[in-house]
């Protein structure tokens, strides 16, 4: 038995109703000690404790380098040999930093322990002892039966016992876990089924004494695998089996089933997983300045510590002096203390607010986007979301966008328009959907509209009994599929994951074959009137990668038959031999694609008794097999069945364009962007789709693979490129060659690149060139590559954007991921940074809301380094005065304050409010995104060049109140209050340069932040506080003498003026030279984006096949 | 400078409104956003349009209003009299203030600067007798604490200085110099004090020890008036606000004004009496003695005034700097636009 268990790798063991056998082996924990097997069902996602809290957020706060570093700064400061500051400076924003982030910790921490104790005390059904008693969540323990009603969330994974339902069959709902909201049905095995509802009462539940082998806990959602031994029998158990926690019981009075997994390790506990964490391109460069920023000032440190002891020397004759400035008469030693206290005085450079001021711009910059009126998609009742919210910037410096075609460009409400049966075709694409006159269906009872194809000649056939092949073609799309059906108010709804199914299986329904019910090995069908059931023997699944599924049945006559559906290229070389309307259905596919429609071909084909036979046994073998040799064989066995199949027909869905998406496309090219689309349809579809979307214009040129190839592999492949070009457009202006290009490539072509690396950078300095990129036929793995593949040749930021599953990995792989929240499940939203409803809210989300957030994400970042730069480095002129002994050139509670009180308030609002132009002109000027495209605000030297301010403004703040002040009667600490008062003055005036958008509350912080000053420093300077602690406030009476003194108030003025002199004048200039730019922009009309003259088009699409066979 | 009022219609109450009504829960499901100005964004802001028009005048202005202040405190500065060592009499009318100045005297080193208990020149009792230990090594000496402690303290200016006047007798006067009044009113009332009050300074100081370099206990520093001993003897208090850079000068003493017509310091021969005592020539340094008038501006001070005709013409010159810009621009862009 052990060794069957190691061999089989299911080592998961679960003794159904002995909770004895699993209590004594749950898991336990005291402080940092585990034992115990089993996680009990209480989910503890909360962290803290009233106990634990401090610790542990004091804990994960000092993992930040920031927070560290200026911990290590107050352990120093609390050196006296080398405090050149009190310890209480460092500790004020420290705090505030710490307790902002605490509280918001906190507060999260709140909600979900709410969540949790709301979730653990659920109540559920736990079989005790022969009956079932009312329990909660967390008293749940592995191998107990439980009974969930209707509409229950089950609360863990169980194996479904039996049901109410026949055949023990149940509907689940797994919004919870992917998002789809269509019911899936999952069955008990036929053995439980059969023994436990032939005598329905609780004792034989409470009897069922069966062992559970399955694999250890996981995350796949998809896969289980497992055994059940019972009653001396081994039952294989699969993910049909299992009812997963978190999903809901729908359509279903009751299911028994006995847990298997609990608590932590359920897999949608597994699964919720950490998201990868992405950092931004403007905060990347930042980290990089802030390094060299400390680095700097390690090195100034160095240099006044080395000067300092050369001081020290150079006093030592004098004994009275050197016995107070020289520690323990040594110069040397002197110099190392001074290096320690300067870092210390340095610190404030290093700006340690700026990490939580970030954090809560982007915060509220992702709320802006969830507020947005403009991207709240009505119908679905569904705002714009920022799933991530430390990306906001990035936003609004896209540079390729990579977008999926199905339900992202277009709409994914599928209409079935035409289809091809037997050769003939029915239907008319040409005619607006909308337009269709309605058949005259009321013969049908089930028909309740919604078919937007007028054949009356093809009911009439039907009808008729004529044409055999039509019927089967309906019997296809009736019965192959994995649609299934709910009752609601006596009309029958279906539900499926695939809009496609949905689509074909109404469609039938109305043509009169309508499909009834599924059970477990039964299909009901009513056909014209008359119900069928067919026996249903084996389903052989859609994967992306077959690209079709069949379904073999027996007919209510007895014979066998495969019904198979699928893209046309798999089924066309699956056919039999000779075929008599393959050449007239090939025309029709050709006609259905240029009408941009999607085409599924279905057939049908009969399956000899015999081979059945021999084949069912196979698969049964395979059931036992470990996972990936059972997907091989299975893919070779599925291969066997599905040959010699007989054409009926091909079905033509009309996936109509989203509201917007031309304006969008044409709109944010015009911003610069390059827009590509990688689709899984086929070339004709996606180059069509192309043209409608104005992704192409109707003269570009498309550059296919063979033509692509010759200019990769020639020498000079940019030269031949543009050769090319000319050659073909010699007779057209040049201007106009530049940028009507489009490559089209297609999945197997894109393989090549593989073969050939060096190949990607020529392609993509290729790619910037053109117009577009058009990739048909791939794979989501190749989705992802084509990401990976502009990510690796260009500094471009990259958006991906989808809907569908296939997309997850192309939106996981690019800089930022858009998840349309479409008809298609949530996967895409859920691995998404940001979630839409429309392709067209992309505007806004890239125009509007990325172009501020960068913008003011910049803006903040140079302020920020500016202010703290300027404010700190006048310690270093300092130095050279006071012979390097690390004086401060500010009272120690204005450097405690200045970070906190006195310079955070405009910046936090510039961060908040700041926009240069509305977001009507942002939309009707797309040019102005490229600044962002281009780093024009964040590139590193921008950020050099705020730090070489910084340092011109710290000149300043010390030498103009030097001058002043030399040879005075002035004191040190009316100095202080002086260059104290300049250095506000300075910040404020500065942000009052950047401010463009003055609200009330801007308007207010920079009110606040002065009078703030004053008040603070009047307080501190205060008689009140000074007799209490007279060493601590020893600048008593500072203030109000300086208040007085014309000198303090006239120096102050000048240096703040002269400080922001450059930026001043940078301003200027900039105005003067740029404010015809803006008029500049006014005056370009926006490009008539009618486009494609009919003609052009035309020829396009004649070209395009051609190449294509 | 010219603004655009852009405030959008101010919303924010309207979408609050019919949220109390009937149709209250339904709002509160609805995901839809609230149509707020703040949550769009549309709050009503001013957006200064700034033009080459309305950014240039500013460095004109700038620099017209820097240039004349500059000139003004240039004037000021100017006016004022000083006098350094060897002084020259004035026929000024004010009083006159006398100074010392020291070079080279690091007086804001920053263990310097520390070395002194705040506490103990408040009075605190159990700071006088253990001085903080910032004081060190003027902390003690023999065994009791050093009233005033620290290196500040023990490094008392202590020259004397006198002035005489030479008249046409060849008399010698005495100038009276006021000793009263030279330090700061929160200093000398607020920030220092005698413990146990003023009376009987010397039982109050007893047990504690006078600073090593002091040649007379700190309750004896000034024999001809007794409120002027103690922590707060204005010359010791004066000497305690540390200087902010290795270059100052410091109020020593008044020379007050006679009456309205009478000059302060007649014209004529004067004699500087120094009592040498304080040993400059060991940190390399220089002292001065210096009288002057002050001005509303204070003491003599030619750098602010030039200061502020630099920057003022620095304003001034990018004006015009940016004023060719514009206009050399301006024309080549409008001939630019033309063709399109």
């Amino acid at each position: 038995m052990a060794m069957e268990i190691f061999e089989s790798g299911l080592s998961w063991e679960v003794r159904a109703n002995s909770r004895h056998y699993h209590k004594h082996k749950q898991k336990k924990s005291f402080l940092c000690f585990h034992w115990g097997r089993y996680a009990d069902n209480v989910v503890h996602s909360y962290k803290y404790s009233p106990l634990t809290f401090l610790p542990l957020t004091l804990f994960e706060q000092f993992q930040r380098v920031a927070n560290l570093y200026f911990l290590l700064m107050l352990v120093m400061q609390c050196i006296p040999a080398i405090s050149s500051v009190p310890w209480y400076i460092t500790i004020i924003p420290l705090v505030t930093v710490l307790s902002v982030r605490g509280l918001k910790d906190l507060v999260n921490d709140m909600a979900r322990r709410r969540s949790d104790f709301e979730v653990n005390s659920r109540p559920c059904d736990i079989l005790v002892s022969q009956s079932f008693d009312s329990a909660q969540w967390k008293d749940l323990c592995v191998g107990d039966v439980l009974r969930i009603h209707k509409d229950q969330v089950i609360p863990a994974d169980l194996l479904l016992l039996c049901s109410s339902e026949p055949h023990s069959l149940c509907y689940v709902e797994t919004a919870d876990i992917d998002g789809e909201t269509n019911l899936k049905y999952r069955q008990a095995l036929s053995a439980t089924h059969t023994q436990l509802t032939s005598q329905p009462s609780d004792e034989t539940l409470a009897a069922f004494d069966g062992l559970l082998l399955c694999e250890e806990p996981n995350n796949s959602l998809y896969t289980f695998r497992g055994e059940l031994h019972w009653q001396g029998e081994c039952h294989p158990l699969d993910h049909a089996h299992v009812l997963l926690r978190g999903t809901v019981l729908r359509n279903t009075a009751f299911a028994y089933g006995v847990a298997i997994y609990t608590g932590a390790d359920t897999k949608i506990l597994r699964n919720s997983g950490k998201q990868r964490v992405k950092t931004t391109q403007v905060e990347k460069v930042f980290n990089r300045v802030v390094i060299g920023i400390v680095l700097s000032v390690l090195l100034v440190a160095l240099l006044h510590a080395i000067l300092s002891g050369v001081f020290s020397s150079q006093v030592m004759g004098n004994a009275d002096i050197s016995s107070t400035v020289v520690v323990n008469a040594n110069p040397v030693y002197t110099g190392f203390l001074t290096f320690w206290s300067y870092i210390i005085l340095l610190s404030p450079a290093m700006p340690i607010a700026l990490y939580i001021s970030f954090e809560l711009i982007h915060t509220v910059h992702s709320q802006f986007i969830g507020w947005d009126m403009e991207m709240y998609w009505q119908p679905a009742g569904r705002p714009a979301q920022a799933r991530n919210t430390s990306l906001n910037e990035e936003l609004g410096q896209v540079g390729y966008l990579l977008s999926d075609k199905t339900g992202t460009l277009t709409q994914n409400r599928l209409v079935l328009r035409q289809c091809c049966i037997a050769g003939e075709i029915y239907g008319d694409a040409s005619v607006r959907a909308e337009d269709v006159e309605p058949m005259d269906l009321s013969w049908n009872p089930f028909s309740c509209g919604g078919l937007h194809m007028s054949a009356p000649s093809l009911v009439e056939k039907l009808r008729g009994q004529q044409c055999p092949p039509s019927r089967q073609f309906l019997t296809a799309l009736s019965l192959c599929h994995t649609v299934v059906t709910e009752w609601k108010e006596e009309a029958l709804f279906y539900q499926s994951a695939s809009p496609d199914e949905e689509t074909l299986v109404g469609a039938a329904r109305e043509l009169g074959w309508v499909f009834l019910s599924r059970a477990r090995d039964f299909i009901s069908v009513s056909e014209l009137g008359v119900t069928r059931q067919y026996q249903l023997l084996a389903l052989l699944d859609f994967t992306s990668k077959r690209r079709r599924m069949s379904v073999l049945v027996r007919e209510p006559e007895g014979g066998l038959k495969l019904y198979c559906k699928g893209a046309d290229i798999v089924i066309l070389e699956r056919l039999h031999k000779d075929l008599q309307y393959q050449e007239r259905t090939e025309r029709a596919l050709e006609l259905f694609s240029q009408a941009c429609l999607r085409t599924l071909c279905v057939a049908v084909r009969s399956v000899p008794e015999a081979s059945w036979e021999q084949w069912r046994k196979t698969l049964a073998q395979s059931a036992a097999m470990a996972t990936c040799d059972r997907d091989a064989l299975l893919e070779k066995l599925y291969d066997q069945m599905e040959r010699e199949l007989q054409l009926l027909g091909v079905t033509a869905i009309e996936d109509r364009l989203q509201e917007g998406v031309p304006e969008t496309i044409a709109l944010l090219q015009q911003a610069g962007l390059k827009v590509w689309v990688l689709t899984g349809d086929k070339k004709e579809t996606a180059v069509n789709i192309g043209y409608s979307c104005k992704l192409l214009d109707p003269d570009t040129r498309l550059l296919e693979w063979q033509e692509l190839r010759q200019i990769l592999q020639a020498p000079d492949p940019g030269v031949s490129f543009f050769k090319a070009r000319q050659m073909e457009l010699w007779a057209v202006d040049k201007k106009m060659a530049g940028a009507k290009t489009a490559v089209v490539l297609t999945g197997p072509e894109l393989a090549e690149f593989d073969q050939r690396p060096e190949w990607g950078s020529t392609f993509m300095s290729l790619a910037e060139h053109c117009q577009s990129v058009l990739c048909c036929r791939v794979t989501p793995g190749q989705k992802a590559d084509i990401v990976k593949l502009v990510r690796k040749h260009t500094s471009s930021v990259t958006m991906a954007i989808g809907d569908g599953a296939n997309d997850v990995n192309m939106i996981k792989t690019a800089h930022v991921g858009v998840g349309m929240a479409g008809v298609e499940g949530g996967q895409a939203v859920q691995n998404a940074d940001f979630a839409l409803s429309q392709f067209r809210f992309l505007q806004r989300l890239l125009l509007i809301h990325g172009r501020w957030s960068y913008r003011r994400i910049s803006l903040f970042l140079r302020y920020f380094l500016f202010k703290t730069c300027g404010f700190a480095l006048v310690h270093i002129w300092f130095g050279f005065f006071n012979g390097f002994s690390a004086l401060s050139m500010y009272e120690t509670w204005f450097i405690a304050l200045y970070t906190v009180l006195y310079s955070s308030f405009p910046v936090m609002c510039l961060g908040f409010f700041e926009k240069d132009v509305s977001a009507e002109s942002s939309l009707s000027w797309p040019e102005l995104y490229k600044s962002g495209q281009r780093q024009e605000l964040s590139s590193p030297l921008i950020l050099a060049l705020s730090l070489l301010y910084a340092v011109y403004s710290s000149l300043v703040l010390f030498f103009i109140p030097f001058g002043v002040f030399y040879d005075t009667a002035l004191d040190y600490q009316t100095m202080a209050f002086t260059v104290a008062m300049a250095a506000t003055f300075t910040a404020t005036i500065e942000i009052m340069l950047l401010t463009r958008n003055w609200t009330k509350i801007n308007i207010a912080a920079v009110c606040v932040s002065v009078v703030l000053f004053f008040i603070g420093t009047g307080i501190t300077h205060s008689t009140v506080l000074f007799k209490k602690a007279p060493a601590d406030y020893i600048f008593i009476g500072v203030l109000a003498k300086a208040f007085v003194d014309p000198v303090v108030w006239l120096t102050a003025l000048l240096t703040a003026w002269t400080a922001v002199l450059p930026s001043f004048t940078a301003h200027a200039v900039n105005i003067t030279l740029t404010v015809h730019d803006k008029q500049k922009v006014h005056s370009i009309s926006p490009q008539p984006v009618e486009l494609k003259s009919t003609f052009r088009r035309g020829t396009s699409l004649r070209r395009s096949p051609n190449a294509l066979f | 400078m010219a603004s655009s009022y852009n405030a959008k219609e101010e919303d924010g109450h309207h979408s609050g409104a019919p949220a109390h009504g009937g149709a209250a829960a339904a709002a509160a499901k609805s995901k839809k956003p609230d149509n707020t100005a703040f949550k769009q964004q549309r709050l009503p802001a001013w957006q200064p349009i700034l033009t080459a028009g309305t950014v240039l005048p500013a460095f004109f202005v700038i620099g017209l209003i820097f240039i004349p202040i500059g000139i003004g405190l240039f004037v000021t500065s100017n006016n004022i009299r000083e006098f350094e060592v060897t002084a020259t009499p004035t026929r000024d009318t004010s009083n006159v203030f006398m100074y010392y100045g020291l070079s080279n005297f690091y007086q804001n080193h920053r263990r310097y600067v520390k070395s002194r208990d705040d506490s103990q020149l408040y009075g605190d009792r159990s700071a006088l007798t253990n001085p903080s230990k910032e004081c060190e090594p003027y902390r003690m000496s023999d065994g009791q604490a050093i009233a005033p402690c620290g290196a500040i303290a023990n490094s008392l200016f202590n020259d004397t200085l006198e002035l005489y006047h030479i008249d046409s007798n060849g008399t010698r006067n005495t100038i009276p110099l006021v000793k009263k009044g030279i330090a700061w009113w929160t200093d000398k009332h607020v920030k220092f004090r005698n413990p146990g009050g003023n009376n009987n300074l010397t039982a109050a100081f007893r047990g504690t020890s006078k600073p090593v370099n002091w040649r007379k206990p700190v309750y004896d520093l000034d024999p001809s008036d007794p409120d002027n001993n103690g922590f707060i003897n204005e010359d010791f208090i004066v000497w305690m606000r540390t200087a902010a850079l290795p270059t100052f000068r410091k109020l020593y003493r008044i020379i007050q004004k006679k009456a309205v017509t009478t000059p302060t310091l007649p014209s004529g021969r004067y004699v500087l009496n120094i009592s040498y005592n304080y040993p400059v020539l060991s940190f390399d340094g220089r002292k001065r003695m210096i009288l002057s008038t002050i001005s509303w501006m204070g003491g003599k001070n030619p750098f602010l005034g030039i200061a502020y005709i630099t920057v003022g013409s620095i304003c001034f010159f990018l004006g015009v700097v940016l004023l060719i810009i514009h206009h050399k621009y301006d024309t080549r862009n409008n001939s630019a636009d033309i063709p399109n």
